[in-house]
């Protein structure tokens, strides 16, 4: 899709970006050392740089407007929505009469019209739907999500493309840097992940908390608020009464159906509180969004991505928070890696002979001063290559041991597996899941390319 | 989806997300309330769309310039379908015709007029908005503005980006909250000094009973004040306060347990500390009736005639204790122990609001006001939130700037964190005396630079020297990078700055949540942004 | 700070040289299927297992695919002995954040286990940590059927008799598991 204007940009180019280029174009003190101030960098960046932006809701929309008035000139967006009417309060590049189109077009177009030279691309679908390789074609993907389960999704792909050097260094040019935000209410946080560098998503899952989850025999027996009578509702009296028919919580009629569920069950133990809105909030787990909010954190995402790129100024360290419930609260953490992390660490390097066969693989494991891993099971990329247990798995897996691993790998000469089994800790023996970087000696380079490149 | 089931589903679902923030109440205040903003740079209407997506009232932009080139690199709303078209169009005009884009229900207005000569010459204009927005003024003008709003009792805004930094601040002379809705907050519970129901209801109840179904699910509220009763009537009458104590008293329910299992008992054992909690007021809430706005008179606001009230209930029928908030958080319980009570909780909150409801009556009819002039709604909000009220009052930008409380900058300068903000705070100042003299920001142009440095240093040194801070050194890094920044409105930071700005003006509209306190310094370099309370 | 070199201006130039190669190199490759940290940990879990003899699994998408599985339980003690009870299990790629989600397979006469499967134990809802994992859900599920708990029920008649009859529950159990009626209800036989 092409920009309405690209064939003639303006003759206005250099006055228009006359405010950016002055950040762009000038030497300071408090900038990251690589940079290089320079009239044309902005252009630079417009040629050179693509930017993926993943979702296109309260973060995403803003994010379009601000990566478009900070120099970008070519981004992605992809969401798997279409637009709602509860999200007119703040998706502000949407209208009432967009509801139910896809809002990664509507929104790459509505910017397109306004900000010329721009073009954006927008993806309908699912992140999943896309190959691994989609993925590494940008430069930056920033991330305007609101599910755990997709930030982990996108943190994994991104981390793939890590590469370590044998002294378990990260290889800058294979670092896939990720920008964060998220928001609830007047909440939210902004963050830069530099795989490798600064810690990745699931090096700091915790900072996500679990959503609250009632007892099933409270909401049964003993219902004591009105999210327990529509948790009842939803969780227990839908099965009961519409067998094998699933709940769908988009649909008007099944939420209207809990609602007055809710509703008897409520009058029935003398609870108060059930409205339909409530119903609506438990049933889907609504979080409570506003425009304000989603422009701040946007804007510190958007911020950080052209410091990323242009090295303009520092970055944040890399985890920043703001909460606006009690004045304007902002804290910056520095978060620290996992080094251990199973998806943005090293993993331990192992050199293999092409001939070595799982089952030799395994016994060298047991080996290996730095895992000394005995009963080693064997994944590669869900591909359970051997399970020692349950029997079921083992049976299933068994004829692998005596294949060579160059084999069981497809020919790559450089591959990351991941094994677990019972470890040395400490002169303990502790159950353990490692990831190991696996190269096959004598291989030649351009296969290395191949592989790295996919996986 | 039909177009017509949309538009008739639309304003409460629109707004769905949102209300369950703030409410129908706060909502409401958001369509009452009408924004004047002055400057429609990328800052000012930044913060603008995100209140006209809200569904504010009413916007009134001031704006007296054409449309440039620069606005199409920095502003989404200048831009348009084919930008040529919007060049050397009036900004105000230009802006608007967005903002109206994204929600009709909202009117959108605008003069054509430079903000700094609507300050100079119509100063009344300002008096029929409730805040007033103002982006990128010189420090001259927002005295003057300051002066205006001040004298009108009006809100104002005043927001400001300037490369890599920029501030919020909000100025009012008072502003008083009853749903600040904090974060966390201990549950009113009283189960250091339980009333003759609570207490009854307790006794009602063998916490010792041997039916394992019933002890596990007797709550903990029961436990404790049957525990705590126990606990007094061997401590002579008095509840465990030390640590020592509370360990002993901890011991106490768990020797009560049938079973390691028992959720409720576990929940008594970690709300035990509920029990030893410090009787009576909140300093802060001490802080507030003693306040002398509580000597209430005929132009009293209604809060202020509430806190009156407040003051004379906790004298009699509140013993000491304000009125009780009347909810109690869900916990481990058959329903009929919980309901019963939510019930006698309630049913004390609603004694205490009635006797409140008596007192504004009175006072209502003392100061010569009719008794029913304000809503039981209103007095019934004030009840449940009395231990959360907050009053913000903020000194006028002519005390800070010509009074400034050395001993806070002082502090400010010496803490590492608050330093570069200070130094910022400074730097604005002095970039806009710098800009007096030389009638250009400093940088603005490339073969200047160097020149422009030093003299912006000899700038904030008298900006320095003004506050009564002689000696005090700023960093030289954070001088050429002000003067590096040369004014430049930059697009991501000016929708931070407009959106910190939208942020407060909302909390300040919906009387809801906690506004800034004093003025947010942005810090873009690395994000550690700071608020000084100068 | 060595940080963001990899991105300083300088490499833009490179940047787009690498584009060439990449347009010319990317066509004809195979999707490769990005394992999550959740299907990582959830294959330790598994690799790990520890069934009781009562206790066998299978996997119904094959040894590749572990995030659904069923595992049928043969209490040999207590009042379900000689019982057979299947529960599937639905791994999400958030897990251990998120726990597992457990439905019981076989309709049951149970306290603590409804007509529609639905499972009352802590540890898969309110008390489920990181920390524990599918072998201690297992255990869990097997105490369930040694221990049934007539304190916090899900099946609320169940729950009664057992309390209040426990020889009654006795005879209830056995009927439901030859396959009959307790109550209104119909149970197949699963013995």
């Amino acid at each position: 899709m092409a920009s309405p204007d690209a064939e003639a940009p303006p003759p206005t180019e250099p006055e228009r970006w006359r405010d950016l280029d002055i950040l762009l174009s000038r030497p300071g003190n408090l900038v990251h050392a690589t940079f290089q101030p320079s009239p044309g960098l902005r252009d630079d960046i417009g040629s050179f740089v693509e930017v993926l932006v993943v979702g296109a809701g309260g973060l995403g929309c803003e994010l379009l407007k601000d990566l478009a008035l900070s120099g970008f000139k070519n981004l992605h967006v992809i969401d798997m929505d279409t637009i709602d009417v509860s999200n007119l309060n703040r998706q502000f590049l949407f209208r009432v009469q967009d509801v139910g189109k896809p809002k990664a077009e509507v929104a790459a177009k509505r910017v397109m019209e306004r900000v010329s030279g721009v073009n954006i691309v927008p993806h309908f679908c699912r992140i999943e739907d896309k190959e691994l390789e989609f993925y590494n074609q940008f430069q930056i993907i920033v991330l305007g999500l609101d599910s755990i389960e997709a930030r982990s999704y996108i943190n994994s792909v991104a981390c793939g493309f890590l590469e370590y050097d044998s002294d378990d260094k990260p290889i800058p040019k294979t670092a896939k840097p990720m920008v964060d935000g998220g928001t609830e209410g007047f909440k939210g946080h902004a963050r830069v992940i530099m795989p490798g560098t600064t810690p990745c998503f699931e090096c700091n899952i915790w900072l996500f908390p679990p959503q609250v989850k009632f007892p099933l025999c409270t909401l049964a027996e003993t219902p004591r608020t009105a999210a327990h009578c529509i948790e009842y509702a939803h969780l227990i009296k839908w099965d009961e009464v519409h067998t094998g028919k699933p709940f769908d919580a988009d649909n008007a009629e099944h939420m209207q159906w809990i609602y007055s569920e809710a509703l008897q069950r409520a009058e029935l133990f003398g609870i108060s509180g059930v409205t339909y809105s409530l119903t609506q909030g438990v049933v889907k787990n609504i979080i409570p969004a506003i425009a304000s909010t989603n422009a701040i954190i946007s804007a510190a995402c958007a911020l950080e991505a052209l410091k990323l790129v242009s090295g303009c100024s520092k970055s944040v360290l890399n985890y920043l928070t703001y909460n606006g419930l009690v004045g304007t609260h902002i804290k910056v953490t520095e978060f620290v890696r996992d080094t251990d992390c199973l998806v943005c660490g090293p993993g331990t390097l192992i050199e293999l002979d092409t001939s070595s066969t799982l089952s030799e693989f395994i016994k060298m494991l047991e080996k290996h001063p730095k895992l000394l891993m005995s009963k080693a099971s064997v994944t590669h990329e869900g591909n359970n290559l051997y399970m020692q247990s349950p029997e079921v798995l083992e049976q299933m897996t068994r004829q692998n041991l005596s294949i060579p691993m160059f084999e069981l790998l497809k020919g790559a000469s450089f591959v990351t597996v991941h094994v677990s089994g019972m470890a040395e800790s400490n002169g303990n023996k502790v159950s353990s899941l490692r990831k190991l970087r696996v190269l096959f000696k004598g291989v030649e380079e351009a296969s290395k390319m191949d592989t790295t490149e996919s996986s | 989806m039909a177009a017509a089931a949309v538009a008739v589903a639309e304003p409460k679902t629109k707004y769905d997300r949102q209300l369950r923030i703030w409410g129908d109440q706060g909502q409401a205040a958001l369509e009452k309330a009408s924004i004047c903003l002055l400057n429609s740079g990328p800052t000012g209407t930044e913060a603008l769309k995100n209140l006209v997506l809200g569904g504010i009232g009413s916007v009134t932009v001031v704006d007296g310039s054409k449309v440039e080139p620069s606005d199409l690199g920095n502003n989404f709303l200048c831009n348009s379908r084919v930008n040529k078209e919007c060049l050397g169009q009036s900004r105000a005009q230009s802006v608007c015709s967005f903002l109206q884009e994204l929600n009709d229900a909202v009117k959108v207005k605008y003069v054509e007029e430079s903000p700094g000569t609507m300050i100079d010459t119509n100063p009344s204009f300002f008096s029929q908005f409730t805040v007033v927005i103002a982006t990128q003024l010189p420090e001259s003008s927002l005295l003057k503005l300051d002066g205006i709003c001040r004298a009108a009792d009006i809100v104002l805004v005043a927001a400001r980006s300037y490369g890599l930094t920029g501030l919020v601040r909000v100025s009012v002379k008072e502003h008083c909250v009853i749903e600040s809705k904090p974060d966390h907050f201990l549950d009113d519970l009283r189960l250091h000094n339980p009333w003759t129901e609570l207490k009854q209801f307790a006794k009602s109840i063998d916490i010792c009973d041997k039916d394992p179904v019933v002890h596990k699910h007797t709550p903990y509220i029961v436990i404790l004040v049957r525990l705590a009763e126990k606990w007094a009537d061997a401590h002579d009458g008095k509840l465990p306060s030390t640590r020592q104590e509370k360990r002993e008293f901890k011991d106490l329910i768990r020797a009560h347990m049938l079973n390691v299992d028992e959720e409720n008992y576990k929940e008594a054992v970690e709300s035990s500390y509920k029990v030893s909690v410090t009787p009576g007021i909140s300093t802060e809430i001490r802080q507030i009736i003693d306040d002398s706005s509580s000597e209430v008179n005929l132009s009293s606001s209604d809060f202020w005639v509430l806190v009156a009230a407040l003051k004379e209930f906790i004298a009699n029928e509140g013993n000491g204790d304000l009125p009780l908030e009347g909810t109690i958080p869900d916990m481990t319980s058959q329903t009929e122990y919980y309901v019963s009570l939510q019930k006698i909780y309630q049913a004390k909150a609603e004694t205490d609001c009635l006797a409140m409801e008596h007192r504004v009556k009175n006072i209502l009819k003392r100061i010569g006001r009719h008794p029913d002039s304000i809503s039981r709604a209103y007095i019934k909000t004030f009840c449940k939130n009395a231990r959360k009220l907050r009053v913000c009052r903020y000194r006028s930008m002519e005390e800070e700037f010509n009074a400034p409380v050395i001993s806070e900058v002082q502090k400010y300068f010496a803490d590492e964190d608050s330093c570069f903000a200070m130094n910022f705070y400074i730097l604005l100042r002095a970039v806009d005396r710098l800009a007096a003299n030389y009638s250009r920001l400093p940088g603005i142009f490339d073969s200047e630079i160097d020149e422009d440095v030093p003299r912006l240093k000899v700038a904030a040194v008298s900006v320095l020297s003004d506050m009564g801070l002689n000696g005090t050194s700023l960093s030289e890094d954070l001088v050429t990078e002000v003067c590096r920044f040369a004014g430049a409105e930059i697009h991501p930071v000016a929708a931070f700055i407009g959106g910190v700005a939208s942020q407060e003006v909302i909390k300040l509209v919906t009387k809801q949540f906690v506004p800034l306190m004093g003025t947010f310094i942005f810090n873009g370099i690395d994000l550690k942004s700071q608020v000084l309370a100068l | 700070m060595q940080l963001f070199s990899s991105l300083k201006m300088i490499n833009l130039f490179k940047i787009k040289d690498q584009k060439k190669e990449e347009s010319a190199s990317a066509a004809g490759k195979a999707p490769v299927k990005k394992q999550s940290a959740g299907e990582l940990r959830l294959n330790k879990d598994i690799s790990e297992l520890n069934l009781p003899k009562n206790t066998s699994i299978s996997f119904p998408n094959g040894k590749d695919d572990l995030m659904s599985f069923e595992i049928v339980i043969r209490p040999d003690e207590g009042y379900y002995m000689s019982g057979s009870f299947g529960f599937t299990f639905q791994v999400s790629p958030s897990y251990p954040h998120e726990p597992p989600k457990v439905k019981c397979k076989t309709k049951v006469y149970h306290p603590n286990i409804d007509l529609e499967g639905n499972v009352c134990l802590n540890i898969l809802r309110e008390d489920w940590k990181p920390v524990l994992n599918i072998n201690t859900v297992i255990y869990g599920l097997n105490l369930l059927f040694t221990q049934p708990n007539d304190e916090d029920p899900l099946n609320h008649e169940a729950a009664a008799v057992l309390r209040d009859n426990p020889k009654m529950f006795e005879a209830n159990v056995r009927r439901a598991m030859a396959g009959g009626y307790v109550g209104q209800h119909y149970f197949p036989r699963c013995a």
